[in-house]
């Protein structure tokens, strides 16, 4: 008897050091889940590989881009945030990364990014001679808005997404109000979505914000326009145009900035999360194959957890470089 | 394959239900779509085309509110809520609160939900109450109609809403129909309620004096269900008021796009402020119809005996 307990003894400390062995490689992952396609599906895969491949108690939490940042930057919650893009961030991230609150694991987590205004492929195949942003505000007519027909409508973005104040002012710097044209805000993201959809099965004209790689673009094979102007100078666009109305008096007319996206993670998490964050330092998208997920996701109606697992069946060779061996076999046999 | 069978026996347990073949379940998905699509292409046209009347009165609403000197606006409130109530305390009051709404510069969102409670609150007492007496009258049809209400006051919005949204796009339109359904059930069940809740003898004693169908329905049953038909403007307006927010998110404007923005960026103060100007508009719309009804049943005041 005394044997035995001795022997059970043994085995449920050896068994509560190996757990902890493993949990002191990881331990808890807070991870931001983004109501956006690409955001959800990366949160997804990271989710997946750190829980099979490195142990890790992963949780993911919805968010958007403004709400998920001033939580990271006041509360330091969640842990991780994926695909930040953050030209609408940037002055308060980059003072936080000065602090060493925040740190950026990876830049540009996705080659190939791209944000801007979007026309309907009838529309550039009809009037290939509107090529420029410019030389389209000069005709609202041709996108007449359901409730005035006498201005034409732009698509604004959503509240909650740094886009909105952009575009709002770029709506000014372009004098888009006296030539006749309604900024017009969808509410939410099915709201600009279902604009799209509507626009673009009913092949009307249609223009506004988006980005990709998304779904919607590839669905619908939305074009971007080139605005006609040059880049307006980094001041112009971090000093003024993504700042709100009352903070920007005289915005100017400006092509996009850069995308940048980072993947950005909490000090806290730099210091206890070990083999993650070097996962994440390792994790690049390239932009073709996550324009193919998306393409996925929509046509299969997938969600992110399910085309997480589809990419990871699919793109073996990519994923495997981001993960050391015996993590890169034990997501294979989860899968 | 289990991914293509109705029932997915490779999955079966006691613990989780039968579930569909995967396969299965996401062609059944794409069918929908793909047949809804379809039909949006064929018929969205002259769906479109019968909203437009409405979607042109909700912007002439608006645009005339919006026209109207404030000065008039107030004055308007102001002999509205003393017709209707004959209470200087409750004019007074609305007066001031609108003119907090417009210190507090919300007056343009207020214009647009106030244009939009007052259509969808005319469109249902018009749609509503004849579907109401309607129900009264036959218990096959009310069994009938009283699913179809359940269905529209739990079904989430946004699910009828993807739909509306591919056929009107978003704006004024689609909103409408968004707050006509929520806010419709409570008037037609409340219409129902009250007219059976009429006492069988006041309508034998109907009878009795020999009032045919209509002059009963008009003369007798309506009278006497109004109490409970104003129970139901009452919360046909609550909850007209209570779908600003989800109009904001398909692009209506009104109150509910000042909400949206507090709630995604934080903001609590504007929060707080357009929340009680929603607030303080269901208070007036509801005192003031309320008022109204009381003095349509003058007749059921006290001291005659009975």
């Amino acid at each position: 008897m005394k044997k035995f307990v001795t022997r059970l003894a043994a085995a449920a400390a050896g068994l509560t050091m190996m757990s902890s062995a493993a949990h002191a490689e990881c331990g808890e992952v807070v991870m931001a889940e983004w109501n956006w396609a690409s955001g959800e599906l990366m949160a997804n895969v990271d989710a997946f590989i750190l829980e099979h491949g490195y142990g890790c108690d992963v949780s993911l939490i919805p968010g958007a881009t403004t709400t998920t940042f001033a939580s990271m930057n006041e509360k330091g919650q969640p842990d991780v945030a994926g695909e930040l893009w953050i030209n609408a961030v940037r002055e308060p991230l980059f003072a936080a990364m000065d602090e060493g609150r925040l740190f950026s694991a990876v830049s540009g987590p996705i080659t190939g990014l791209g944000e801007g205004w979007w026309v309907t492929p009838s529309f550039k195949e009809a009037h290939p001679e509107l090529d420029t942003v410019v030389k389209i505000l000069d005709h609202p007519e041709m996108f007449p808005d359901s409730e005035d027909s006498t201005k034409g409508a732009f698509v604004g973005c959503p509240s909650g997404w740094g886009c909105q104040l952009v575009n709002a002012n770029l709506f000014r710097a372009f004098d888009m109000e006296a030539k006749g044209w309604k900024l017009v805000d969808p509410g939410s993201a099915a709201g600009l979505d279902g604009s799209i959809a509507k626009a673009a099965t009913r092949n009307e004209n249609w223009l506004g914000y988006y980005w990709s790689p998304t779904a919607m673009i590839g669905k619908y094979n939305l074009q971007l326009i080139p605005f006609g102007v040059p880049f307006g100078g980094a001041e112009n666009w971090n000093g003024c145009i993504v700042k709100p109305e009352q903070e920007c008096a005289d915005p100017q007319p400006s092509s996009w900035t850069e995308s940048e996206v980072h993947t950005v993670i909490t000090a806290d998490f730099k210091k206890r999360g070990g083999v993650a964050v070097e996962y994440l330092e390792k994790r690049i998208f390239p932009g073709d194959v996550m324009n193919g997920m998306l393409v996925f996701m929509a046509d299969e109606q997938a969600g992110g957890a399910d085309a997480a697992i589809e990419f990871l069946r699919n793109n073996g060779d990519l994923w495997k470089s981001w993960v050391s061996a015996d993590a890169a076999a034990k997501i294979s046999a989860a899968l | 394959m289990a991914e293509t069978s109705v029932i997915d026996f490779s999955k079966l347990n006691w613990i989780d239900p039968p579930v569909m073949g995967r396969q299965d379940l996401r062609d059944l998905k794409k069918g929908i779509d793909g047949t809804f699509r379809e039909f949006t292409r064929a018929n969205g046209e002259w769906i479109e085309a019968i909203f437009d009347p409405i979607k042109w009165m909700l912007v002439w609403i608006e645009k005339f509110l919006l026209a109207t000197p404030w000065p008039l606006f107030l004055i308007a409130v102001a002999a509205l809520a003393y017709l209707g109530s004959r209470s200087w305390k409750l004019s007074l009051g609305s007066v001031l609160a609108f003119m907090v709404i417009g210190w507090l510069d919300m007056w343009e969102d207020t214009m647009a939900t106030m244009s939009m409670v007052t259509v969808s609150t005319l469109l249902c007492i018009a749609i509503g109450i004849p579907i109401g007496i309607w129900m009264s009258r036959s218990d096959r049809v009310q069994s009938a109609v009283v699913p179809v209400l359940d269905i529209m006051q739990t079904i989430p919005s946004f699910v009828y809403l993807i739909p509306v949204v591919m056929l009107l796009g978003i704006g004024k339109a689609p909103a409408l129909l968004a707050v006509l359904v929520y806010a419709i059930p409570p008037i037609v069940r409340l219409t129902n309620l009250g007219i059976r809740l009429v006492d069988n003898e006041v309508l034998e004693a109907a009878d009795a004096f020999g009032a045919s169908r209509k002059e009963r329905l008009w003369g007798v049953q309506f009278p006497l269900a109004l109490p409970n038909i104003f129970a139901g403007v009452n919360q046909t307006i609550m909850m007209s008021l209570a779908m600003v927010v989800i109009a904001g998110m398909i692009g209506a404007g009104g109150l509910g796009t000042p909400v949206l923005r507090a709630i995604n960026n934080q903001y609590l103060a504007l929060g707080v402020f357009n929340g009680m100007a929603i607030v303080v508009i269901a208070i007036i719309f509801d005192r003031v119809s309320q008022a109204y009804g009381k003095r349509l049943q003058k007749h059921r005041e006290g001291g005659h005996g009975v």
